[in-house]
C-alpha cells in the first residue's frame, strides 16, 4: 500500500510544521515502522522551538529519562526570546488597540500608517517586530497567536515582500489551528496575491503555485464549502497547467473532488482529458477508475479499481473522510454509464457490477431511477430493467439548430446599425473639420 | 581615312622618336590587316612578296611579329606601343579563338609579369612618367587583367612547366631574365621578394629565395597584404604558406602561420556552390588540429576574435606566466570547416563509395568539434563554446546511439588525456542520451535565444528517436516553439519540420495512431515534403524559380545521410489516413454534409483517383497498397486490409517490424469493425456480440468496449442488451423531407455565420479606413 503513499511526495512542498499532522496520520496507520517515523519526527522538530516536544520525543526514541544539556539551553533561550519579543510586539499592540487610534483609522494603508507614525511614534521596525513575533510564535507552536499577529502586521505594514510571506504564514498558522472559516478567506488572498504579482521568473511563479496547490488541499478537504472551491480553483487554466507540470499526484484530490461533487458533473469530461494526457506520468487506483469507466468502458475493471480505491482512500490523510461519499457518487457513475450504453440489464449483472448483494442492488437501482430521472422500468419477472430509449426526434433537432438563428441576426443588425450611426457621425465630424 | 594619315597621327600620339623598324613594319602590316583583310588581292600581294605559306604559318608569323614588338617595347617602357600590339595580338587570337598557341600565353605571362614590375616601380620612383605613356600603362593593367582572366588555366600551366617548347621560348627566356638583371635596384628588400616570386614561377636563372625562420614574419605580412587583392594566385600563397610553417621555429610563429594558412585554404575555392577539394580539407582539419595542440600546450597564448592587430613582425619577447593574445577566431575556422564538409557531401553523389569515404572523415571533424569545445571551454569563451557546442549536438541528434558511441569511444582515444570537459564529463559506460541532454542543457542555459531553439529542437528529436513519445511532446508544447517557429530563419524551420515528422513516426511505433496524424499531417498534407525537409529540391511545374532562389535552396539541402525515408513516411502517414479516414467516411454515409468533413485530404484524393480507374491490376508500389487496403477496409474485408499492409516492405525499415505490423493488424480489426458497424447497422434490427467478436477475431470484451465507446460518444445510435448479448440498434433513416429540413436548418445556419463573418471584416476595414482617412486628413 505504501506505493499509493502520496505524502512523500508531498513533503518537499510543505511546511516543517504543516507536515506534522501528516506524519501523525501515518503513524495511526501502520504504514511505516513505527520507530523511522518517531525519528522523522524528530528531525522535522528539530529545528522548530517547540523544545518540550522535541526532548519528549528524544525520550522515545532513545528509550531513556535523560535528555542532553542543550535542551535545556535552547529552551532558555527561546524562552528569553519571546520575552522580548512579547514586550517590543506589546508597544505596537497597545497602539493599535487605542480605541482612539481604530476610530480614525481608514480604508488607505498608507494614510494609516502615516497617522500612526505622526501620532504614536510608531516606526518600520515596529511594525517589523510584529512579523518576527508572528514567526517566532508559529515557531514555537502557538499558531493562534501566530495568525493575530500576522494579521496585524499585515494590516499595517506596506512591504510587499513580508506581506506575501505573512500571508503564507497566516494561511499554515490558520490550518494548524484548525480554524477553516479564516482559511478559506486566507486561500483565496493568497491566490489573488500569487495570480496578480509578476515575478521574476516563471519558474518563481511555477514553484510558489505548486506551494499554494499543497498547502490549499488542507482547507479544500475540511471545509464544508472547500470541495466546489477546489474544483473552480484547480481547473483553472495556470493551476491546471501547473498541476500538470511539476505535481501531477494533485490529481488524485481533483478526482476525488470531482466524483464526490454531484452538481459539477459537465467538469468530468475536462478531467477524463487530463487524467488521459497524464497517465504516463502518474496513475493510482482513482484515476485508473475513471479511465477504465470513461475511456476503456470496462465496468469490469472499474470495479476492481473502485475496491482498490476504497483501501488507497482510507489511507490518505485528506480522503479519509471523503471515503463513503466517493464510493457512493462511484458506484452511480457506474450505473448511470451503464444505463445509458444498455437496453436490458440485468440486475444480478448490474448488482455485481456495484459490489453490491441481489436484494441491496435492486434497492440501488429503484433509488437510482428515482434520483436521476432514468427512464427505466424493472421486469420483475424475468428480473431485469429496460431502459427506455428517448432519441431527439428530427423535429427537435431542426428546432435546436435554428434556435438561435433569429438572435444572431437580430444582432447582427443592431450593430450594423450602430457602425452606421457611428460612421454618419464621425462623417459629420470629419466635414467641420474639413 | 588615308594609309598616311592613320600612320601620322599614331606617330605622333607616340610621342617617341626611337621606334624601331620592326614595328613600323608589324604596323603597316596591321594596318593591311585592318583596313582590307578581306580582299583577297592584297592577301596574295603579300603572299607574294613573301614565301607562299599555310594561313596557320601566316597567323603564326604576324603573332611571331607582334611579340617582337611588344618585346621591344617593353626594353625602352614604351606602354602606348605596347597598348597597341597587345590589342593587335588579341585580334589575331580572336580570329581562331579555338587554338590558342603557346607563343602567345606565354607572352601573356610575362607581359603581366613585367606589367607588375613597372608598376611597381612606378610607385616608388620619384619622377613621373609623361601622361600619355602613364595612360597607357594603366588601360594595359586593365585590359591583362580582363585578358588573362580568360586563359587562367593555360597560364598557369605554363607557369608551371615553362620549358616544354624549348625551341621557341629559349630565347624569350633568356631576354626576360636579362631584362630583369638589368633593372635597377630600388630597394633590396623589395628585389628578393619580386624575384623569389618571380623565381618559383620560372626557376630558369635567378637565385631561389630561402625560407627562414628569420624572415619569416616578413614574408608573412607581404602574403597577407596580397590577401584579397585579384591576380594574387592563392594556390601560391599556399604553398608558401606551408613552406613557412615547415620553417617555424617558435610556437608563436606557428601560431601566426597558421592563423594565416587556415583561412587561406578555405579561400581557395572562392565559389559558394562548389565545394573544398577533400585532400585540402583534410590537410586544414589537420592544421586545426595542430593549431589547437599548440594552444594546449602552450597555454599564455590566446586567440581572441577583437584584438588590435599585431603589427610589428618580431618575435615577442613572452614572461612565462603572461598571457599573450593573438587576432583570430578559431571558432570560425571550425565553423567552416564543418560548412564545407556539408557542402562536400551535398555535391558528391551519395550512391557511390566517395561519398562514404568522405562520411568517414566525420570522426576526424567531430575530433576537432570536441577539441575546440574542450579548449573553449577551458578558456571561458563561452559564445564560442556555445557555438561548438550546437554544431557537436548537430552532429550527434540524428544518430542511433550505437553509432554515437563508436564515434565518442574513438574521438576519446585521439586526444590526449588530461583534456576534460565540465559540459560533457567521460565517465566510464557512458549514455548518449545523457550526453545529448548535458549539451543541450549547456546550450539552454548559455546559449543564446536561436541557439537553445535548435537545441531544443535537437533535443526532442532524439527523444522522438528512441521512442519517448511522450517526453518529446511535452517538451514541444511546453517550449512554444510552434507558435513563433514561423518567424524562424529557414534552417531553423527546416529542422523544425523535421523533429514533428521524427515525433509523428515516433507516435505511429508506439501505436498512437491519431497523434500520428496530426503530427504528420502538417509536412506530409501539403504535398512538399521534399522541399519542406529539405531533402531535395520540388520540381517546380508552372512557376519558374529565379536562379537565385534555386540557389539558395540547393545550399540548404540535407546531406543524404541525414534524410529521413520519405517513402516510409508517406507509408506511415496514408496507413494513419486510412484508420481514421475510412471509419469517419463509413460513418458519414449518405450525409453530404457530414461527408465533407476530411481528415486527410491527400488521402481523400489518392483513394478518388483509384477508384475512378476502371482497371486496376495489382499493387505494385506502397501506395496502391495502402489505397487497396483501404477498399478491402471500407468493405468490411479486414483480413484482405490487413494482408495488404502486411506486404508493404518500406516497414522492413522500422525497428522491430514484427511488432509495428501486430500494432497495425490489431488496429485494422479495431477500425474494420467500426466500418462495419457504420456501414450496416441501417440493415440490423440486432447483431450478436458473439457474432461480432467471431467475425473481426476480437475477444468479446473488446467488442462491447469498443460499442460502448460509440453509443456513449453518440455515434452509434444503438444499445445494448445485456441478457440477451446482441446490440439493438435503433437508427432510424430520416425521411426525404426531414433530410432536407436538416440540410436547410444547417445552410440557414452557415449562412448566418457567413454574414457575421462579413461584418466583422467590413467593420475592420472601415475601421482602417477611417483612420487613414483621419492620418491624411491632419
Amino acid at each position: 500500500m505504501a506505493s499509493y503513499d502520496l505524502i512523500p511526495r508531498m513533503i518537499p512542498y510543505m511546511d516543517r510544521h504543516l507536515v506534522f499532522p501528516l506524519l501523525e496520520f501515518l503513524s495511526l496507520n501502520k504504514i511505516y515502522p513505527n520507530h523511522d517515523l518517531l525519528k522523522a519526527k524528530y528531525e522535522l522538530l528539530a529545528k522548530t522551538n517547540m523544545v518540550d516536544f522535541i526532548s519528549e520525543l528524544y525520550k522515545q526514541i532513545h528509550d531513556t529519562d535523560e535528555v542532553p544539556s542543550e535542551f535545556a539551553s535552547k529552551r532558555q533561550e527561546v524562552l528569553q526570546t519571546l520575552e522580548n519579543l512579547q514586550t517590543e510586539a506589546q508597544k505596537v499592540l497597545d497602539i493599535i488597540e487605542n480605541p482612539e487610534v481604530i476610530a480614525a483609522l481608514r480604508q488607505d494603508k498608507l494614510q494609516n500608517l502615516h497617522f500612526l507614525k505622526e501620532k504614536y511614534g510608531l516606526t518600520d521596525e515596529m511594525v517589523n517586530t510584529l512579523y518576527q513575533f508572528g514567526q517566532f510564535q508559529y515557531n514555537c507552536g502557538n499558531y493562534g497567536g501566530a495568525s493575530d499577529m500576522l494579521y496585524h502586521f499585515r494590516v499595517l505594514s506596506t512591504d510587499h515582500e513580508l506581506n506575501l510571506s505573512a500571508l503564507w504564514g497566516k494561511l499554515a498558522s490558520d490550518i494548524l489551528d484548525l480554524n477553516w472559516d479564516a482559511a478559506l478567506e486566507e486561500v483565496q488572498k493568497l491566490k489573488e496575491t500569487i495570480d496578480s504579482k509578476s515575478f521574476a521568473s516563471p519558474l518563481h511563479q511555477l514553484q510558489q503555485r505548486t506551494w499554494f496547490i499543497h498547502w490549499s488541499i488542507f482547507v479544500f478537504f475540511n471545509h464544508p464549502k472547500g470541495r466546489d472551491s477546489i474544483i473552480d480553483v484547480f481547473f483553472n487554466p495556470s493551476y491546471i497547467n501547473t498541476i500538470q507540470t511539476s505535481c501531477p499526484w494533485i490529481l488524485r484530490y481533483l478526482t476525488t473532488a470531482v466524483v464526490t461533487n454531484k452538481r459539477r458533473k459537465n467538469i468530468l469530461k475536462d478531467l477524463i482529458k487530463i487524467i488521459q494526457q497524464e497517465s504516463y506520468e502518474y496513475r493510482d487506483p482513482i484515476t485508473e477508475f475513471i479511465e477504465s469507466l470513461y475511456v476503456k468502458f470496462d465496468f469490469e475493471g472499474a470495479q476492481h479499481k473502485l475496491k482498490e480505491c476504497e483501501e488507497v482512500l482510507s489511507n490518505d490523510f485528506f480522503l479519509v473522510a471523503t471515503k463513503m461519499e466517493f464510493i457512493e457518487n462511484a458506484r452511480y457513475l457506474i450505473s448511470e454509464t451503464y444505463c445509458r450504453i444498455h437496453l436490458k440489464i440485468d440486475i444480478g449483472g448490474l448488482s455485481q457490477t456495484l459490489n453490491l448483494g441481489q436484494e441491496e442492488g435492486e434497492k440501488w437501482i429503484v433509488n437510482l431511477i428515482r434520483d436521476t430521472r432514468v427512464d427505466a422500468k424493472i421486469d420483475f419477472k424475468e428480473n431485469t430493467v429496460i431502459m427506455n430509449q428517448n432519441h431527439t426526434s428530427i423535429y427537435q433537432q431542426v428546432i435546436e439548430r435554428t434556435k438561435g438563428l433569429s438572435f444572431r441576426s437580430q444582432v447582427l443588425s443592431s450593430a450594423i446599425e450602430k457602425s452606421e450611426a457611428l460612421q454618419s457621425s464621425s462623417n459629420a465630424i470629419d466635414s467641420i473639420v474639413e | 581615312m588615308s594609309k598616311e594619315e592613320f600612320v601620322g597621327s599614331r606617330f605622333f600620339t607616340g610621342g617617341s622618336d626611337t621606334e624601331t623598324e620592326e614595328e613600323i613594319i608589324s604596323s603597316e602590316e596591321d594596318l593591311s590587316d585592318e583596313g582590307n583583310a578581306a580582299s583577297d588581292e592584297n592577301d596574295s600581294e603579300d603572299e607574294g612578296k613573301r614565301q607562299v605559306r599555310s594561313a596557320k604559318d601566316k597567323r603564326l608569323e604576324a603573332l611571331e611579329a607582334c611579340i617582337k614588338a611588344i618585346e621591344n617595347a617593353e626594353k625602352i617602357n614604351d606602354w602606348v606601343v605596347i597598348q597597341n600590339e597587345f590589342d593587335k595580338l588579341n585580334k589575331i587570337i580572336s580570329k581562331d579563338p579555338l587554338k590558342i598557341p603557346r607563343l602567345y600565353i606565354k607572352t601573356i605571362a610575362s607581359l603581366e609579369d613585367f606589367l607588375s614590375e613597372a608598376l611597381q616601380k612606378e610607385k616608388e620612383s620619384k619622377k613621373k612618367m609623361n601622361a600619355i605613356q602613364a595612360k597607357a600603362l594603366n588601360s594595359m593593367k586593365q585590359k591583362i587583367k580582363k585578358n588573362n582572366r580568360l586563359y587562367e588555366e593555360d597560364i598557369e600551366k605554363w607557369r608551371q612547366n615553362p620549358v616544354d617548347e624549348p625551341t621557341d621560348e629559349s630565347g624569350y627566356e633568356e631576354d626576360v631574365v636579362k631584362h630583369k638583371s638589368r633593372k635597377p635596384a630600388v630597394d633590396d628588400e623589395e628585389d628578393d621578394i619580386s624575384a623569389s616570386q618571380d623565381n618559383d614561377f620560372i626557376p630558369v636563372g635567378g637565385k631561389i629565395i630561402e625560407y627562414t625562420s628569420d624572415n619569416l614574419f616578413k614574408k608573412l605580412k607581404e602574403i597577407m597584404e596580397a590577401r584579397g587583392k585579384k591576380n594574387t594566385d592563392r594556390l601560391e600563397q599556399i604553398k608558401v604558406l606551408q613552406k613557412l610553417l615547415e620553417v617555424a621555429a617558435t610556437p608563436y610563429q606557428k601560431i601566426r602561420v597558421l592563423i594565416a594558412l587556415i583561412p587561406a585554404q578555405f579561400d581557395y575555392n572562392p565559389s559558394m556552390s562548389n565545394y573544398m577539394n577533400v585532400d585540402m580539407w583534410k590537410s586544414t582539419q589537420k592544421e586545426i588540429n595542430q593549431l589547437l595542440t599548440i594552444l594546449e600546450t602552450n597555454p599564455q597564448f590566446m586567440i581572441y576574435e577583437f584584438m588590435e592587430e599585431d603589427i610589428d613582425d618580431k618575435e615577442p619577447v613572452i614572461e612565462p606566466d603572461q598571457l599573450f593574445g593573438i587576432r583570430g577566431s578559431i571558432v570560425s575556422f571550425i565553423d567552416r570547416l564543418d560548412d564545407e564538409f556539408t557542402k562536400s557531401l551535398q555535391n558528391i553523389d551519395p550512391h557511390t563509395t566517395d561519398y562514404v569515404d568522405r562520411l568517414k572523415d566525420e570522426t576526424d571533424l567531430y575530433d576537432t568539434i570536441v577539441r575546440g569545445q574542450m579548449y573553449f571551454e577551458k578558456n571561458e569563451l563561452n559564445e564560442s563554446t556555445s557555438r561548438v557546442v550546437m554544431r557537436r549536438l548537430e552532429h550527434l541528434y540524428y544518430k542511433p546511439d550505437q553509432v554515437i558511441q563508436t564515434v565518442e569511444n574513438t574521438v576519446q582515444q585521439l586526444y590526449p588525456a588530461g583534456l576534460n570537459s565540465k559540459i560533457t564529463s567521460h565517465t566510464t559506460g557512458f549514455d548518449p542520451t545523457d550526453l545529448i541532454h548535458s549539451l543541450c542543457v549547456y546550450l539552454y542555459k548559455n546559449g543564446e535565444s536561436l541557439l537553445r531553439t535548435r537545441a531544443m529542437l535537437c533535443h526532442i528529436y532524439h527523444h522522438a528517436l528512441h521512442n519517448r513519445f511522450y517526453v518529446a511532446r511535452d517538451m514541444l508544447l511546453m517550449s512554444h516553439l510552434q507558435d513563433n517557429i514561423h518567424q524562424s530563419d529557414v534552417g531553423t524551420q527546416i529542422l523544425h519540420n523535421r523533429t514533428m515528422v521524427q515525433v509523428g513516426l515516433c507516435a505511429f511505433r508506439e501505436g498512437m495512431i491519431k497523434e500520428a496524424q496530426s503530427c504528420l499531417q502538417e509536412i506530409c498534407g501539403t504535398g512538399r515534403t521534399k522541399e519542406l525537409l529539405a531533402q531535395g529540391l520540388q520540381l517546380q511545374r508552372y512557376t519558374q524559380l529565379p536562379a537565385e532562389q534555386e540557389k539558395l535552396d540547393r545550399q540548404r539541402q540535407l546531406p543524404f545521410h541525414m534524410h529521413i525515408n520519405l517513402e516510409l513516411l508517406e507509408c506511415a502517414y496514408l496507413t494513419c489516413s486510412m484508420l481514421l479516414e475510412i471509419p469517419s467516411m463509413a460513418a458519414a454515409g449518405s450525409n453530404p454534409e457530414a461527408r465533407k468533413k476530411v481528415i486527410s485530404k491527400p488521402f481523400r484524393r489518392m483513394l478518388d483517383y483509384n477508384e475512378r480507374q476502371v482497371f486496376s491490376g495489382p499493387p505494385e508500389n506502397t501506395r496502391d497498397h495502402i489505397m487497396g487496403a483501404a477498399k478491402a477496409l471500407a468493405a468490411g474485408e479486414w483480413k484482405k486490409c490487413q494482408e495488404l499492409i502486411g506486404a508493404i516492405k518500406i516497414w522492413d525499415l522500422m525497428p522491430e517490424t514484427q511488432k509495428i505490423k501486430e500494432m497495425l493488424n490489431r488496429k485494422i480489426q479495431e477500425e474494420g469493425l467500426r466500418t462495419y458497424l457504420f456501414t450496416y447497422s441501417a440493415y440490423y434490427e440486432t447483431i450478436g456480440l458473439e457474432q461480432l467478436a467471431t467475425m473481426f477475431s476480437l475477444p468479446i470484451n473488446a467488442v462491447t468496449a469498443i460499442i460502448s465507446k460509440m453509443i456513449w460518444n453518440e455515434e452509434l445510435v444503438a444499445s445494448l442488451d445485456q441478457v440477451d448479448n446482441v446490440v439493438v440498434l435503433h437508427r432510424v433513416e430520416p425521411t426525404k423531407v426531414q433530410q432536407l429540413a436538416l440540410s436547410f436548418a444547417e445552410k440557414a445556419a452557415s449562412f448566418v455565420e457567413a454574414n457575421e463573418r462579413t461584418l466583422e471584416l467590413k467593420q475592420a476595414a472601415g475601421q482602417n479606413q477611417r483612420d487613414q482617412q483621419r492620418q491624411k486628413g491632419k
